[in-house]
């Protein structure tokens, strides 16, 4: 749905401050430095580059003004008449077609001068032609500064229109001056018009909103209306025909039958009967104001002839809409002692929500929406009883609802100790259970690796009493077997003779497993495939090269000795090379090895040229690029040299002493 | 009485609660508001059990029950149903259904006396619907969805179903479930009515998004107001023929 918001129409600013924008901004946002040096298409480039963003910058703001303002032929014709009213249609369509031209003359004026540009052959020629281009941009916009001044002053008059919508639901009131029609507004909305004991008080539509069932009704306060030719009605009257052509609305016709408005009921009349023609095919309700002035009753018979025929006119509009009822045509009202406004309130929604409904009942709309309006009841399809079941404590809670004092919340319980996110409640406090005690109780989930709810059973107390009661059982038949085995205690000799060969038989299994499996002597040092019988000992070595004259020492030493500590010495080797060659014969072949690798006289950084590298240099490079390439990057983002150091954030020989008043650098 | 409240900023109350005959069950760790609001409506006549399911708080979801009795998805966990049954009274039977539609609350809509269930349900979970809940299951669609725990829910009195629910329908459902039932919305044209509401035989809770129109509807067919059997009043039907269509 279109909404009329013509609070978002930018500013307009006047002509000058229009140049001085555009201008401005082609300084800022161009290059500023050009060079008689340069090359001259350069130069040139230079030059139409200002002429080409002054005329799109022109262009654009131009352009904004022609689209946010509205047409006043595209828009709804309440607002359109309305606008026309306000502002005279023929001026405000001239300002903007001027803007229009003006926009369309720049973009000329840009076309030929960057024409021009390309024929530039100096500097100086640029130049003046730039100046001359932005010269005559700026001089048409000047001339069209009447308009954009115009346009600014109807920009803020139309910001401060109300926002009335033409499709919604609407109660229009209308009437002479002076005859109530704003103490009514203030009374059914909330609306805060300025009321005064004189006419025209009102100068313009105001709005306000009032609810009736369910539904929100858009209040239009109106000007008064004089009694005279079309022609000669002033801007504010005119306003209110607008809106009573236009609205699709419930009119209120508003009637001061106690005169004190200064027109009388006679002259009110006329007025009625001449814009009757605005009310057709609207809910017309003829309101007679001020009762407690002078009672509809106590009307002169001229008078109350007077508003019958009003009245019978009224009840024309409604025999139209097929609604032959008479309520709510004619109602009296007093807005000072409150009398009959809610009435009239209402016979007016109500009117206009009949004649609304009628409408959309009869639109193709309806039949997709047939089904919101259906209450399916339900025909019987069994005997069966389904009886609601309301609890018997929430009809007492009901019937006593008021006497009963609040209870106290757990939202209460929470203000007052700590809040939200401090307090916490305990789940476990409305527990049904047999007894309050076992509220509280903590339930373990996972018992001796069991899910404890998987053993659970409702019966469990029976179950109890059952197992306690086989438990009782069997401690009586237990009692009788102790009983009886006392009896047998006494063994004859030879059974004790033979229990204790077992036990000494099993005590000796024991020892010797527990042998087999002492730790220090269980390490296998021949493979225990071979050693069954667990023979192959170090003594035993010993003994048998001892036996082959051979000193074991060395051997058994290096046995016992599982692996050795890495040293520093290379003194070792030579030992070790000595144990390996039984034979005694040096075998220097891994000497020769590391002498291969690496002489021992080169220093460590010194990098020797081979491995593919044409000299050292080359392999250094190399060296450097594979420790780069795999060196751990500062992936952390920890601190390191390169950072900022503020060693000391506050001196303390720059913060201390005097401050108050004198100086901080003198102490 | 329809009240209209919101759980923690949202308006999908029927979500965050399960509302029956004989109890109400809310999420544990939610707002005090949320809860306090309902207690005070409740008033004590029945049960507010705070408790998870599956320890999510979408209750209202994932769990179905009656005044009779309450089913939990398989995924309630053995201390989540040992807490429902030591806060709810012995009436009600509390049962875990194993069921592979975990969402209960969307796959099963019940009152006291009937229930419609969502067509895929297992012949073993249809069993224990009838059995543990006292119901007569039917297996229905709702304005072809088939997600009837959620676009549908009533009560011994009435019941509201989605929107786009044809007549014809309607009276099939109405005389199935042997309620007046009426096409509807809730939360301001949300067609999810179960997620929006939580109601049981005597008190609603819409979302706060909905609208007075919406509230008087649900009062009426609910019946929460007044004893009239469930019609639309007259003042409705115009106010819905306006909120309707906007033109």
């Amino acid at each position: 749905m279109v909404q009329y918001n013509f609070k978002k129409i930018t500013v307009v600013p006047p002509g000058k401050d229009f140049i001085d924008i555009i201008l401005s901004r082609t300084q800022r946002q161009t290059p500023t430095v050009v060079h008689k040096g340069y090359a001259i298409s350069r130069i040139r480039q230079f030059y139409m580059r200002k002429v080409r963003y002054s005329q799109q910058n022109f262009y654009e703001k131009l352009s904004t003004i022609i689209d946010e303002f509205p047409r006043l032929d595209d828009i709804h014709p309440f607002y359109g008449d309305l606008l026309h009213v306000l502002y005279n249609k023929d001026h405000y369509k001239l300002a903007l077609g001027q803007i229009n031209t003006a926009r369309n003359i720049i973009a000329k004026i840009s076309k030929d001068y960057l024409r021009l540009l390309k024929y530039g052959d100096s500097l100086y020629r640029c130049k003046c032609l730039k100046v001359a281009a932005l010269g005559r941009m700026c001089t048409v916009v000047k001339r069209i500064s009447p308009s954009l001044a115009y346009l600014e002053q109807i920009r803020q008059h139309m910001a401060r229109l109300p926002s009335i919508d033409p499709n919604t639901r609407t109660v229009l009131i209308c009437g002479y001056p002076n005859v109530g029609k704003s103490s009514f507004m203030n009374k059914v909305t909330r609306a805060d018009v300025d009321v005064q004991p004189y006419a025209f008080t009102t100068k313009s539509l105001f709005v306000g909103h009032t609810d009736y069932k369910y539904l929100r009704y858009q209040v239009i306060d109106t000007p008064g209306i004089l009694d005279r030719p079309f022609e000669d009605r002033n801007i504010i009257e005119m306003c209110s025909i607008t809106a009573l052509a236009h609205l699709r609305a419930a009119v209120l016709f508003f009637l001061d039958i106690s005169g004190s408005c200064g027109y009388s009921i006679a002259q009110q009349a006329a007025l009625f009967h001449s814009i009757k023609s605005l009310f057709m095919n609207k809910p017309l309700v003829i309101v007679c104001n001020k009762t407690d002035l002078q009672p509809l009753e106590g009307l002169s018979e001229d008078d109350m002839k007077l508003v019958m025929d009003m009245k019978a006119e009224a009840m024309k509009t409604i025999t139209q809409a097929g609604d032959p009822n008479e309520e709510g045509v004619l109602l009296t009202m007093s807005t000072l002692t409150d009398d009959g406004v809610m009435a009239v309130k209402n016979a007016a929604c109500e009117r206009l929500l009949e004649q609304r409904v009628d409408v959309k009942m009869k639109s193709k709309k309806m039949v997709d929406c047939l089904n919101r309006f259906h209450v399916a009841v339900p025909k019987p399809r069994d005997n069966k009883e389904r009886p609601i079941c309301i609890p018997p404590a929430v009809l007492e809670a009901r019937a006593n609802a008021a006497a009963k004092e609040k209870k106290k919340l757990e939202k209460d319980f929470e203000q007052e100790n700590g809040g939200a996110g401090v307090y916490s409640t305990s789940l476990k406090k409305h527990y049904i259970l047999a007894n309050d005690e076992w509220k509280e109780d903590i339930l373990p989930e996972i018992l001796d690796g069991h899910n404890v709810a998987d053993f659970l059973d409702p019966d469990i107390l029976e179950r109890c009493e059952e197992l306690e009661r086989e438990e009782g059982l069997r401690l009586e038949e237990q009692a009788a077997q102790d009983a009886f085995e006392i009896d047998g205690h006494e063994l004859t000799e030879e059974q004790k003779e033979i229990l204790s060969q077992i036990r000494k038989k099993k005590a000796l299994l024991i020892q010797e497993h527990r042998m087999k499996k002492r730790t220090a002597e269980s390490r296998p040092i021949v493979p225990r495939k071979f050693d069954k019988d667990r023979k192959f000992t170090t003594k035993r070595m010993g003994r048998q090269l001892s036996s082959m004259g051979v000193d074991p020492s060395a051997a058994i030493a290096r046995s016992k000795s599982r692996g050795r500590k890495r040293e520093r010495s290379l003194s070792r080797a030579a030992a070790d090379g000595d144990d390996m060659e039984v034979d005694g014969q040096q075998s220097n072949k891994k000497l020769r090895l590391r002498s291969r690798s690496r002489s021992k006289s080169r220093a460590p950084e010194e990098v020797i040229p081979g491995e593919g590298f044409k000299d050292s240099e080359q392999k250094k490079k190399a060296i450097k690029k594979a420790k780069d390439a795999t060196r751990n990057r500062n992936k952390e983002a920890r601190r390191g040299e390169a950072d900022r150091v503020i060693p000391t954030l506050k001196p303390k020989h720059l913060f201390s002493g005097k401050r108050t008043l004198g100086k901080t650098s003198r102490r | 009485m329809a009240s209209r409240v919101k759980f923690e900023n949202s308006c999908e109350v029927g979500v965050f609660a399960r509302l029956t005959n004989a109890y109400c069950l809310v999420p544990a760790e939610a707002s005090e508001s949320f809860y306090s609001v309902l207690d005070a409506e409740l008033a004590g006549t029945v049960p507010v059990v705070r408790s998870s399911i599956a320890g999510t708080r979408i209750v209202g979801r994932l769990c179905v029950g009656n005044k009779r009795g309450l089913l939990l998805p398989h995924t309630a966990t053995d201390q989540e149903i040992q807490h429902l049954r030591n806060s709810l009274p012995d009436e009600v039977v509390v049962k875990c259904v194993d069921e592979r539609l975990s969402a209960l609350g969307n796959c099963i809509a019940c009152n006291d006396y009937v229930a419609l269930t969502h067509p895929d349900l297992d012949k073993e979970t249809e069993e224990v619907i009838s059995d543990v809940l006292g119901v007569e299951v039917f297996r229905q669609t709702i304005a072809g969805n088939i997600l009837v725990g959620s676009y549908c829910t009533f009560t011994n009195k009435g019941g509201l179903v989605h929107p786009q629910t044809s007549v014809e329908d309607l009276d099939e459902l109405s005389t199935l479930l042997q309620v007046p039932l009426v096409a509807g919305t809730v939360n301001r044209g949300s067609d999810v009515i179960s997620a929006g509401i939580a109601v049981n035989d005597w008190t609603a809770f819409c979302g706060s998004d909905t609208t007075a129109t919406e509230v008087s509807v649900v009062e009426s067919v609910f019946r929460l107001r007044d004893p009239r059997p469930g019609a639309l009043g007259s003042d409705v039907k115009s106010s819905m023929v306006q909120d309707l269509f906007k033109s």
